[in-house]
């Protein structure tokens, strides 16, 4: 491949990071708290690009210490054609429940138990799911005793009924877990009419569990009311 | 267009030609991949690896540059202690400043790659410094309260592969299976802003295109290995290590986040999740990959294979021994 050709793939690398960090599909793919990191990659690479592009048209020819004959520059840079085309022309689309390890959550098992600090006020604070699940597992202090919160999820159905479930990652779409609640009482009866994936926004209290630092035990929400809502812009927690 | 090699010349009219076709086949292609489930978890696995190695290769490549115009290799060698030994030990512990995740790291070592000693160095920088940076450490602390051991155990074990494979090149590793050679500034006389801007972009293009395949490898790995595999480990400390060390490979998974998912694998015991944590920063095929572009595929075919014998047998031997056969 030619140097300008390598210059020009290493511009539209730097172009795909900046347009899937400008457009917001990053969060499909990587954990939001990366946006600053992901700016400064595409600045750098953009950056080197125009510099090598500059400097190769100021000399007027490519510069020869990495020909040399000797040189390695063979086809493989292609390769990065690949990303440029998945992430500008494809985007997937973020991960569906099915694709996430169906296990509970990314919490450990045996855990410290200790006081979480208290839910935030107001009527129905909004609780994440993961949240909910460390919580119900390991506070000492039942920060979610007798508290109406909001939760917002997916539905999957069930045997028994509906749960409301929520893509995890940690680091990226690589890593991603599968968190469950379960949602009963009689207004969790009609859930059961929603076709899969349905978001939804749902109030209720959680039933009451042991803190015993159990994460495998899935914690249940009694519901007193549920909306239908359009899917989040990121839609892991 | 400048008359080089014909093939060459031909390649920037090919690139745009292919750009604009995937443009015109954008909807297409979307459409294709959309449609079917397998593909779009292949594609979103894809993008997550390539996204989340960007900003470390980003920040790797730019350390490599510096270390390009900075460090010669016999300012190094001048550094570093002269016994391979002591060396190696020195390169283990200065591991711990890299944070950041281990696609950062082989762009950095193959810059800071010499003869003798310094090799030795180099190769037990690479496979230290992603696996006990404070980052790293940090994470495996919260993703595994209450169990100190645990990341102790992590940071003994990968200590020990990093130390193993430094001698071990030491003593039988050989420089002709470094085939790939870097581009230095050979006349002197170019400026240090020319040997940095040039060193970034070679080590960005041959370590990104690398991570390609790997990433690639990883996703179609991530479609086809079953979820059920996990549930049959209990109580099997043979079979689990085993099982584990191979998913280390396969899944490469970034050595930030490994810790948390080997907590949320309850259901296998703790000392092959210990191996998944002490293989995967060192060996998986992504690094494969990567280091098959920055060192040489001669290199790589013995290296990683070899880090993969040690760092399963380092980590199973620790394990037993800090955590014995608690589940």
């Amino acid at each position: 491949m030619s140097r300008e050709a390598e210059n020009a793939l290493l511009l539209l690398v730097g172009v795909a990071t900046a347009m899937i960090t400008t457009g917001g599909a990053y969060t499909r793919y990587v954990k939001a708290s990366l946006l600053p990191w992901l700016t400064v990659t595409a600045v750098i690479v953009i950056g080197l690009a125009l510099v090598s592009i500059v400097a190769d048209i100021r000399r007027g020819s490519a510069p020869d210490d990495d020909h040399g004959g000797h040189s390695h520059r063979g086809s493989v840079a292609w390769l990065l054609l690949v990303p440029v085309v998945v992430l500008i022309f494809v985007t997937p689309p973020a991960l569906r429940p099915g694709a996430a390890a169906p296990k509970v959550t990314a919490v450990s098992t045996e855990v410290l138990r200790r006081p979480f600090p208290a839910l935030p006020d107001g009527r129905a604070p909004e609780v994440s799911i993961p949240d909910v699940l460390i919580r119900a597992a390991h506070d000492t202090a039942g920060t979610l005793n007798d508290r109406l919160i909001t939760v917002i999820g997916f539905t999957l159905a069930e045997t028994d009924g509906v749960d409301l479930g929520r893509v995890v990652i940690i680091c990226c779409a690589a890593d991603a877990q599968l968190a469950r609640i379960h949602l009963r009482g009689p207004a969790a009866a009609e859930l059961r009419n929603y076709p899969e994936e349905t978001w939804l926004r749902v109030e209720g209290t959680v039933t009451p569990g042991k803190a015993d630092g159990d994460s495998t035990s899935i914690p249940t929400l009694q519901v007193q009311s549920a909306t239908r809502i359009e899917a989040p812009a990121n839609t892991y927690a | 267009m400048r008359t080089v090699r014909l093939p060459e010349s031909a390649s920037m009219p090919v690139l745009v030609a292919a750009v604009v076709a995937c443009a015109l086949l954008g909807s297409t292609l979307r459409a294709a991949v959309y449609d079917s489930e397998a593909l779009s978890t292949a594609g979103t696995v894809f993008s997550g690896i390539f996204v989340q190695a960007l900003p470390f290769l980003a920040l790797g490549v730019v350390l490599s540059a510096l270390i390009a115009v900075f460090v010669t290799a016999e300012r190094l060698s001048r550094w570093l202690p002269r016994r391979p030994a002591a060396a190696v030990l020195a390169a283990a512990a200065s591991g711990a400043a890299l944070p950041g995740c281990e696609c950062g790291s082989v762009p950095i070592a193959r810059r800071l790659f010499g003869e003798g000693a310094v090799g030795a160095a180099a190769l037990t920088f690479m496979l230290a410094a992603p696996a006990i940076n404070p980052v790293v450490v940090v994470s495996t602390v919260v993703a595994f309260p209450g169990q100190p051991q645990m990341v102790f155990a992590r940071v003994g074990a990968s200590l020990i592969t990093a130390i193993v494979m430094g001698l071990a090149w030491s003593r039988w590793g050989r420089t002709e299976w470094i085939t790939r050679r870097l581009p230095r500034a050979i006349d002197g006389q170019a400026s240090r802003w020319h040997t940095f801007t040039e060193a970034a972009r070679h080590d960005f293009i041959q370590a990104a295109s690398y991570l390609v395949i790997g990433a690639a490898a990883a996703a179609a790995l991530h479609v086809v290995v079953p979820d059920w595999l996990m549930a049959h480990l209990a109580g099997q400390l043979l079979l689990g290590v085993l099982v584990m060390a191979v998913l280390a490979v396969v899944l490469a998974l970034c050595s930030e986040a490994d810790a948390f998912v080997a907590a949320s694998l309850t259901m296998v015991p703790l000392v092959p999740r210990l191996v998944f944590l002490v293989v995967g920063p060192a060996v998986d095929v992504k690094l494969f990959a990567m280091q098959s572009g920055m060192f040489g595929r001669a290199f790589a075919i013995r290296f990683a294979p070899a880090t993969f014998v040690v760092a399963t047998a380092a980590a199973t031997v620790v394990g037993v021994l800090v955590l014995g056969q608690r589940a």
